[in-house]
């Protein structure tokens, strides 16, 4: 029976194409107008060694990368072990690898079950004897997988002579040629793995897109002008991709000595009148929590994207975690002021940027969006109608005002209008020592009193105002999830499965972290009978965050906290929400 | 016709901020502090189109004082905050201060990385050879072997020349003064903001308090001019006049040019148009469909 929905994955060593056949296989999927979410691996030496690439492909909407594998190619079976507990295979999965590759393991070594396939190709072979190098592998691949599994052949074709165009003519020829040597070799199978087939109807090309890549969009139409980044995994794309496109819009982006200047730049700039941002992953923003202070005790906007990585300290710098929380909203030294957002998904990447720059520019304070890896550096297919969000721009003092102007005048709602170098008589000079309401330095116990007053007034507008939250599933509800960032995806295909099965579960999830959308929260939990707590942080950093500002009803909460490396799946969630439905209330609380 | 005769827009006490300074009496920065209000009535910046900025320390203080926009920020970050304002801002005047335990030792990533970027803006170093805010202790331009609060044997560190550093690092402009001598002062300060490109400007600014009252002595002492001739555009000429001892050369060490950076980026936002109109938000948008 054809598919509507099939998981892919390739696992090579660098070297081997395997981002660029995953990258076309998504590339003509888009095209097609399937719905696609792509996520890479590699090991921790960033380049050059083992890399995995998952693809999944449907024609219906989808929220989470596939977590069983319907088709695995290998092109060696020692980067495959390297992988060993992230890339999970379906029962019925068919599975093509290099014949030449003697270290094999057996179908049950996999937990294969009686539908699968098991399919030697020599990849090897067919590429040097249709191209003349085995680089192309990976084409050759592309042409098997197309024929056999009816994926978008025609497309993926096409993504094969936009790569290779530029090249010489004899290099598109080669490339079409392992393609065709591909597809011949697929026909020439003996079996049925016709299974396996995706069944879809062609429709318009969608955006292909990757979370980082949102963001830094988001970040064009927000209005950022200035950024300044210094180079780290997992978030380096966005330093890569404003480097062409800020220029383009009378923007600047520079490429700073350390992560204290990448951020002290961008301080700089928007002082200077022009909305500024950085991205960064967790060691990053370590460094960088000097200039958060200085932004909040100067109350200077500016925007800070950390692409959580697993950590601490060097850690897994190309795989996924939920670790940063309580670095993001508690790290550095003093009361410090900042707001937390958090994407859930490659679109929403786009929406809390926004939203980070109309909070930041709007409340004047710096503003940290928490994505991670999962989402940061997986690409997904995006409609583009959904796109759209307002822009909110600072505050700007009435120049007539003049000497009497004051920076940091105590209003009612914390914020006084900000003006910038080029407005005349509205000079100031700022600091990162306490202040007055004109700037003037002071160390006076009163005047700290008041400011801090002043700063802190300014959290509960935000909540109110920026409160961002996801709701999957009834009201009412047996067991309420409560979730965050990439977590979202997984848990909203496993709670409308959940919901499917006639099972009574539902989902709440945050995208404003710091000031917490605390009462539809509150309304959340009021509906559930147990409170289920899914995290991918070891230490549960969120669920201690929430502890933090309220109780949580010991007696009905369970918590579901992993360490990161792996992206939580459908299959863990619903093994969760089956415990979770089977736990008797009370819930024995641990001492 | 005669020519019209007009007085400059901005005197000198223009620049001056209410703000009384913290400084102890006699300390070198008072010189300084009435240098750039006078190279900056001579230049006639416009104080709203000027932002001073510094670190941390008592030289940093500087901003306060100048009746400009200004930014005393963080301990060794001037420069990173000046450039993202310079960069952001390229139409402004860009001042940045501080000391040299700011600039040389917490800030020293930082200053390696403005020279060599070329990046239009004054720098100004106002060296006492301590760190004078934090009482006392050594800092990286102090002379190997004086005893501070932090050395209590001696230095036992060598010490670094600012300027040998600039000239190594990449600045376009290098030059030395003394406080003590306003007028050598404020003609530096005067070349030194309207140069195009890094300008680094090593004012030696004598601590009275953890220096001793004799620091304004030694240093007149070694006073020299630069020698008639000496040809700026020369690296290894500006080089000969770093790293002294007994004796110390002030005046404009080294002098050339290059492209700054604010020059090559907007030459890259015109480039990257190639003759184009700018793209919308949808534009960007649109570059993400696969493009086959």
């Amino acid at each position: 029976m054809p598919t509507k929905d099939l998981t892919i994955a390739m696992i090579g060593s660098g070297g081997d194409g395997v981002v660029t056949m995953g990258e076309m296989l998504a590339q003509a999927a888009a095209r097609d107008g399937l719905n696609v979410i792509k996520t890479e691996a590699y090991g921790p030496q960033i380049r050059g060694g083992e890399t995995s690439c998952v693809v999944r492909i449907s024609s219906e909407k989808i929220y989470a990368q596939g977590d069983a594998v319907d088709i695995l190619a290998v092109f060696n079976w020692a980067d495959f072990g390297r992988f060993k507990g992230e890339v999970v295979l379906h029962p019925n999965a068919a599975v093509l690898f290099e014949e030449a590759d003697a270290a094999a393991p057996t179908p049950a070594d996999l937990g294969l079950g009686e539908g699968h396939s098991w399919v030697p190709v020599p990849f090897l072979k067919l590429a040097t004897e249709s191209t003349g190098t085995k680089a192309a592998k990976n084409i050759v691949s592309l042409g098997l997988f197309a024929e056999l599994f009816g994926l978008p052949n025609e497309s993926i074709r096409a993504a094969v002579e936009k790569k290779f165009t530029k090249k010489k003519a004899a290099v598109l020829e080669a490339n079409l040629k392992g393609f065709d040597a591909g597809v011949a070799f697929a026909k020439a199978l003996p079996g049925d793995l016709g299974a396996r087939r995706l069944l879809y109807t062609k429709g318009s090309p969608k955006l292909l897109m990757s979370g980082n890549e949102a963001s830094a969009v988001a970040a064009i139409h927000a209005g950022c002008r200035f950024f300044g980044g210094y180079p780290i995994t997992p978030s380096s794309e966005v330093l890569h991709f404003l480097s062409e496109w800020m220029p383009k819009v009378g923007g600047s982006v520079i490429q700073t000595e350390d992560e204290l200047s990448a951020l002290g730049s961008c301080v700089g700039a928007s002082f200077a009148g022009v909305k500024s941002m950085t991205s960064t992953s967790g060691p990053g923003l370590s460094l960088m929590t000097e200039m958060l202070g200085l932004a909040s005790m100067a109350e200077i906007p500016t925007v800070v994207l950390d692409v959580q990585r697993g950590g601490p300290s060097t850690g897994l710098p190309t795989k996924s975690e939920q670790s940063d929380i309580w670095q993001a909203v508690f790290g550095g030294h003093g009361d410090q002021l900042r707001a937390v957002v958090a994407p859930t998904d490659v679109a929403d990447c786009f929406h809390a940027t926004v939203d980070a720059f109309n909070i930041a520019e709007e409340y004047q304070l710096p503003v940290i969006i928490l994505s991670d890896q999962g989402i940061g550096q997986s690409r997904s297919t995006v409609d583009e109608e959904g796109l759209v969000h307002k822009v909110v721009d600072r505050a700007i003092p009435d120049p007539a005002l003049g000497d009497k102007y004051l920076r940091y005048q105590d209003t009612e709602s914390g914020v006084a209008p900000m003006s910038s170098p080029g407005m005349k008589g509205l000079m100031y000079q700022t600091n990162g020592l306490e202040h007055s309401e004109s700037g003037s330095p002071s160390a006076m116990y009163l005047t700290h009193e008041k400011m801090n007053h002043k700063r802190y007034r300014k959290l509960r507008p935000i909540r109110d105002k920026y409160e961002r939250f996801l709701q999957f599933g009834p009201e009412k509800a047996n067991v309420g999830i409560l979730c965050w960032g990439s977590s979202a995806g997984p848990v909203r295909e496993a709670v409308a499965a959940a919901n499917a099965r006639g099972e009574s579960v539902s989902a709440f999830v945050p995208q404003l972290i710091y000031p917490f959308p605390k009462h539809p929260f509150l309304k959340f939990l009021a509906g559930c009978d147990k409170l289920l707590v899914l995290e991918i942080s070891f230490a549960a950093q969120f669920y201690k965050y929430i502890r933090t500002f309220m109780t949580l009803p010991d007696d009905r909460t369970i918590l579901f906290k992993r360490s990161g490396g792996k992206n939580l799946t459908v299959g863990e969630v619903n093994d969760e929400i089956r415990k979770a439905l089977a736990a008797k209330l009370p819930l024995e609380v641990k001492k | 016709m005669s020519a019209t005769l007009e007085m400059p827009t901005f005197q000198p006490a223009d620049y001056k901020t209410d703000l009384k300074p913290v400084w102890c009496a006699g300390c070198g920065d008072f010189g300084v502090l009435t240098g750039v209000y006078r190279a900056m009535a001579e230049l006639q910046f416009k104080p709203w189109e000027t932002v001073v900025i510094s670190g941390i320390g008592c030289s940093s203080r500087l901003p306060g004082y100048v009746a400009t926009y200004g930014f005393n920020s963080v301990h060794g970050r001037a420069l990173p905050i000046a450039t993202g304002v310079k960069v952001a801002r390229p139409e402004l005047n860009v001042v940045a201060v501080g000391g040299d335990g700011d600039g040389l030792a917490i800030g020293g990533n930082h200053f390696m990385h403005a020279c060599r970027r070329n990046l239009d803006l004054c720098y100004i170093l106002m060296d006492n050879e301590i760190y004078g805010l934090t009482k006392g202790q050594a800092a990286p331009t102090t002379p190997s072997g004086d005893k501070t609060k932090s050395t209590y044997y001696g230095n036992p560190e060598p010490s670094v020349d600012p300027c040998e550093l600039a000239i190594s690092m990449g600045a376009t402009w290098v030059a030395r003064g003394f406080s003590g001598d306003l007028k050598g002062t404020v003609d530096l300060l005067v070349k030194g903001m309207s140069h195009k490109g890094f300008a680094f400007l090593n004012i030696m600014s004598p601590c009275v308090t953890w220096r001793g009252d004799d620091q304004f002595k030694t240093l007149k002492a070694k006073l020299r001019n630069l020698p008639e001739g000496h040809d700026p555009t020369s690296r290894s000429e500006a080089l000969k006049f770093t790293r002294e001892t007994d004796i110390m050369t002030v005046g404009l060490l080294y002098e050339v040019k290059q492209p700054s950076l604010v020059e090559r980026l907007s030459a890259q936002k015109v480039t990257s148009l190639r003759g184009g109109a700018p793209p919308t938000t949808q534009d960007v948008i649109k570059s993400f469909y696969p493009a086959f």
